[in-house]
Formats: C-alpha cells, sequence, structure tokens
C-alpha cells in the first residue's frame, strides 16, 4: 500500500495557518516522519490523511484510491494519538478489539487476534485490566495494538511517545519501528522530536510554515540539508553568512575561509553549515581554515564537551563539540563545511 | 476552624429536619421549643386522607416521566451542544446553561397558562402538560451536568478514535458517548427528580384539582395542624429521595 499526497494544500479559515502545496509519497512497508515546528502543519497532514479534516485541494492516494471523498471510517488507516484516546469504559482487550467488534469479526477469532496482538507489545498479561490501571507507556502500547489489529491499510501516529518519559522513549521507539516492519506498515510518523525522527523513519520530511522544505533520509537531512531552516531545526549547528570570493575561497567578513564551493560564481551570497562534532578542537600548526578565540560557555555530557567559542568578528559563538574544549583556536576542515544557497 | 464551620452548617442543615421529624410524630405542639406526647396518628391521617394518596402518587409519575423524557432529549442535546460550541463559539450552549437561572418558573408557568388554554390547544390541567412543564423546566440542569462532563472527559478525541477504527457516527455515539456518559447521567437524573418532585410554583399554575402535585396539596397541611404539616413534609422529603434514587437505579441497570 503505498500512499502519495500530491500537491496538498490546506487552509484554516480566518487563518494563515495551513498546507501550501505539499507533496509526499510513502512507499509500501516505508515510515516517513515529518517534523517541523509547532504550527508547521504536521498535524493537519495527518489529520487530512486519517479524514478528521477535510477541504483540502490536491489528492491524497492510498494505493492510487483517491480518499478524499471518504469518510473517516471508511478509510481502513489506523491511528495512535498523542494522548492514546483509549476507551475508558473498555478494558485493554476490548479496546484492543473495537475495531473488529465493528467489522463483525466472530467473538472467538476477535479474543484469538486481540490475545495475539497484546502479546506482541508485551502486555499478553494485561488484557482484563481497566484502562485507568496502565501506565503511559502501557497505554501507548495497546493504542498501538488497537490500531493494528484491523489489519490497516496505512497506520498514522501522532506524537505517540511526547507524553512519555525519556528513559521509556528510546525502548518504544524500537519496539515501535518493530512492529511496523513486521506488519510491513505504510506509515506516517508525525513528530516535534528530531532525534524519534532520525531514528526511527526511512526518511525524513520536514515542515515549516504549512511548506515542505525537505523530503530525504535521515542522513542526507542531517549531512545535506537544502536551506538554512532545515539545519537550524535538524540537529545543532553554526550558520554563518559569507560571499564567494573565487574557486574554493569565501570570505566571512572577518576571515577568509576554504571550502568546495562547487558550481557557485564569485560574488554569490551563501550560508555556512559547521556541526558542533565537525569543529576541531586545537588543530595542529598548518591545519587549514583555523581561527583564535577563547572559549564561552561548556557543557559536560559525559562523552563530549559541548562548548561555545568566540570568535572576534562574528556575532554569534561557534558551537563545537570534543572530549576536551579547545584552548585558543578552533578549525573547521573543508570537507566537513556546507554552503547553504540562500 | 475548617471543622467547626462544617458542623455549624451541618447543624444548620440538618436541624429543621431534625425538627420535622419530631413534630411529626409529637401529638401537640404549640408556643414551646419541642411538642409533647408522642403519637403515630399524623401519619395515619395522612394515610386515610386521598389527596395526599393521590398526590404522592402524581408527584412520582410525573418525576419518573420528566426524568425519561429528558435522558432522551438531554443526552443528543447536550452531545450537539458540544460539537456545535467547538464549531461555532458557544453561545447556545451559554443560553442554555443560563435558562434555569433567568426563567422563573412563574414565568414559565405564565406562558403555558397562555398558550395552553386556547380553543386549539385545550390541555391546561392535564397531566401530559404537566410533564413536558417539569421536563423542560429540569432539562438544563441535565444538560449542563451531561456538558460540563462531555468537555471533561474530551469525547472528541475518543470519537476519533472510534472513527479511525471503522465506527458510523452513530455506532460511536451508541458504544462510546453513551457509556462514557453513565456517571453524569445518573448524577444528572438524581438532580432532575428531586427538582421535579420538589417543584411548587410551576405545579401550582398548571394542575387541575385531580392532577395536583405532593408539594402542591401540602400547602393546604399548613392550614392545619402543626403535627400532621410536619408528617406531610417528612413524607415529601422521602418522596424526593426515594425517586433519586429510583431513577438512578433505573439508569445504572440499563
Amino acid at each position: 500500500m503505498s500512499l502519495v499526497l500530491d500537491k496538498v494544500s490546506y487552509h484554516y479559515a480566518g487563518t494563515t495557518h495551513g498546507l501550501s502545496d505539499v507533496s509526499i509519497d510513502i512507499r509500501t512497508g516505508e515510515l516517513v516522519a515529518v517534523i517541523g515546528p509547532s504550527g508547521s502543519g504536521k498535524s493537519t497532514l495527518l489529520k487530512l490523511v486519517a479524514g478528521l479534516e477535510s477541504g483540502n485541494t490536491g489528492s491524497i492516494l492510498l494505493d492510487g484510491d483517491d480518499l478524499s471523498r471518504k469518510p473517516v471510517h471508511q478509510r481502513h488507516i489506523g491511528m495512535v494519538f498523542q494522548s492514546y484516546a483509549l476507551f475508558p469504559h473498555l478494558n485493554v482487550a476490548e479496546n484492543v478489539a473495537y475495531g473488529l467488534k465493528l467489522r463483525k469479526v466472530p467473538a472467538a477469532e476477535r479474543s484469538r487476534k486481540g490475545s495475539e496482538l497484546l502479546e506482541l507489545v508485551g502486555l499478553g498479561e494485561f488484557a482484563a485490566r481497566p484502562i485507568s490501571k496502565l501506565s503511559g507507556g502501557q497505554q501507548q502500547r495497546v493504542a498501538l495494538a488497537r490500531a493494528l489489529a484491523i489489519d490497516p491499510r496505512a497506520l498514522l501516529l501522532d506524537e505517540p511517545l511526547a507524553a512519555l518519559d525519556a528513559g521509556i522513549r528510546g525502548h518504544l521507539r524500537d519496539q515501535i519501528r518493530t512492529l511496523q516492519k513486521r506488519f510491513n506498515a505504510t506509515t506516517l510518523l508525525v513528530t516535534h522530536d528530531q532525534e524519534e525522527a532520525l531514528t526511527m523513519a526511512d526518511r525524513v520530511a520536514v515542515l515549516k510554515d504549512g511548506r515542505l522544505l525537505q523530503l530525504a533520509t535521515p542522513r542526507d537531512i542531517y549531512e545535506r540539508p537544502a536551506s538554512c531552516a532545515v539545519a537550524e531545526f535538524v540537529g545543532l549547528s553554526t550558520l554563518m553568512p559569507a560571499i564567494v570570493t573565487g574557486d574554493g575561497q569565501l570570505d566571512l567578513g572577518f576571515a577568509q575561509l576554504r571550502a568546495d564551493t562547487g558550481a557557485r560564481k564569485r560574488g554569490d551570497a551563501v550560508t555556512v553549515l559547521v556541526r558542533p562534532e565537525h569543529v576541531q578542537a586545537n588543530p595542529p600548526a598548518g591545519a587549514p581554515n583555523v581561527f583564535t578565540g577563547r572559549v564561552g560557555t561548556q557543557r559536560y555530557l559525559g562523552s563530549v564537551v559541548r562548548y561555545d567559542f568566540h570568535l572576534p568578528g562574528l556575532q554569534r559563538p561557534v558551537l563545537a563539540e570534543s572530549r576536551e574544549a579547545a584552548t585558543q583556536s578552533i578549525a573547521f576542515p573543508p570537507e566537513h563545511i556546507r554552503l547553504l544557497d540562500q | 476552624m475548617v471543622r467547626g464551620v462544617a458542623v455549624a452548617y451541618g447543624i444548620y442543615l440538618l436541624l429543621p429536619i431534625a425538627l420535622l421529624l419530631i413534630g411529626s410524630v409529637g401529638s401537640s405542639w404549640t408556643n414551646s421549643l419541642l411538642p409533647t406526647g408522642l403519637t403515630g396518628r399524623w401519619y395515619l391521617e395522612l394515610w386515610d386522607d386521598p389527596s395526599f394518596r393521590r398526590a404522592f402518587t402524581t408527584s412520582l409519575v410525573v418525576a419518573l416521566a420528566s426524568c425519561v423524557i429528558n435522558t432522551l432529549l438531554a443526552v443528543p442535546l447536550a452531545y450537539s451542544l458540544y460539537h456545535g460550541a467547538r464549531r461555532r463559539g458557544s453561545f447556545a450552549a451559554k443560553i442554555v446553561s443560563a435558562m434555569p437561572v433567568a426563567v422563573p418558573t412563574i414565568t414559565l408557568g405564565f406562558g403555558y397558562m397562555i398558550v395552553f388554554n386556547t380553543d386549539l390547544m385545550p390541555w391546561l390541567g392535564s397531566l401530559p402538560l404537566l410533564i413536558a412543564a417539569h421536563a423542560v423546566h429540569t432539562l438544563p440542569y441535565l444538560t449542563n451536568t451531561l456538558l460540563a462532563d462531555l468537555r471533561h472527559l474530551n469525547l472528541a478525541r475518543l470519537e476519533s478514535a472510534a472513527a479511525t477504527l471503522g465506527a458510523r457516527p452513530l455506532q460511536s455515539f451508541l458504544g462510546i458517548v453513551v457509556p462514557n456518559l453513565r456517571q453524569s447521567l445518573i448524577s444528572g437524573l438524581v438532580m432532575v427528580a428531586a427538582i421535579s418532585v420538589g417543584e411548587f410554583g410551576l405545579s401550582n399554575l398548571l394542575t387541575s384539582f385531580q392532577n395536583r402535585t405532593y408539594p402542591v396539596v401540602l400547602l393546604q397541611a399548613f392550614y392545619g395542624a402543626t403535627g400532621f404539616a410536619c408528617a406531610a413534609t417528612v413524607i415529601l422529603l422521602l418522596l424526593a429521595s426515594t425517586s433519586a434514587l429510583v431513577s438512578s437505579s433505573v439508569i445504572k441497570k440499563s
């Protein structure tokens, strides 16, 4: 089952919020994560696919089947809500079997499938428990089992881990991913947590102000962001404006920089991107792009120290990470410098 | 301090009821703090009085009928107000919540007298009209209770979940919304029954001689012996609490 969003636009009446011209194609069994700041339209996108919002232009196709005229209950798309939305008057097993009951699946088959799914999410012994007796993580797993029970044509995950403690989140991420692969579910995950998106997704879509900025693999999104907005939103970075002064030569305003300028011409305005882990502390003599300055705030993270490094002439400090903070100088190795067109 | 206030309030609340109970079994009570003598004759007299017996039944019928009508009306009403308010501001919801406070029963009663005393609709004094009036008067109380619960439970979220699992709107209303409103329906109906049984102004204006409700007949008791009036009032208290209990247990079973 492939899920294709083709030039989808949507506007909330009386506001500028919504989506404009968003196109995303999700292949069978693929997990695409949509990330973006709040108000970027990512939840709207999910609601449109689920059918909880309607009135968009463009088309949403599930295996070639146009969904736009289908009401929610006919779409056969499983959804896990941020707050889980479990039914408080039903117990765990009844929640999981709710969709099957609506499909008039015989009771014996319902209970067999229900227990199978509860076993899969590790809650086999909880079948008869009331929902109120479950922890947040357990509720989340019941919600996932309930969505998968109907053998959905696609799976939508709306910030599924946002309400959970950091400790349990990592484990559940892996569990969701394993189940998603096992069911070969075509999945759209909406999250504001970039780590969640990068670790779980086959591809990541970055949304801002209702527009799709980039759709690429997690590695490409991080290492080759298409714009400053993507670079700023995904991972930490130092961004500096610069002018191309020649082949492999840039002017930062306070210093010269060597980097691969590609096909850019002299005089082109670009933004220089350097990830903190690529900043070299205390570089050896003769290394390219060495700058002297002073260390600012240092944050000890265990495996590395993340620190600010102030360069004379640069307003905002450079963000760097290494085993030890630099004392006097840092370097930007040319192979790790990305140039973003403005 | 807080405890003291609570105890004082409790006394203030319970003392009249205690005095009523004492008065209803006292043989004589004139110009004294407490009645003298012990008797059961007031209750016997009450039992022998056909107008009180009849009023007792009428009140019970009116209260239970109001509960049934309110259940059928208030659940869909509160539900559509909840969804309407989310879409188009909460003006309608505000009107419903303000209605019982803003419209005194006497206003409602006069309205009924004008409308239903015509050749076209000569229903003034009939039992169905009395029931209808009680249902209208108590409807906002139940609707408000349900509306508060709908908001508190954030039922729209559960309905969305049910819809993604394949539930048609009616299926999710009956299978998800109604079961989750059970608690507030029970507490709302207890209130409806108690208000209906104790209601005087509306009933006094709308009843015929045969269909008088208990409070209307009770008024007459005050012109007679104190003990008789006390006993009749104690019965009203019992009636109100019984109908509240009955209405809630009927709902619990279903």
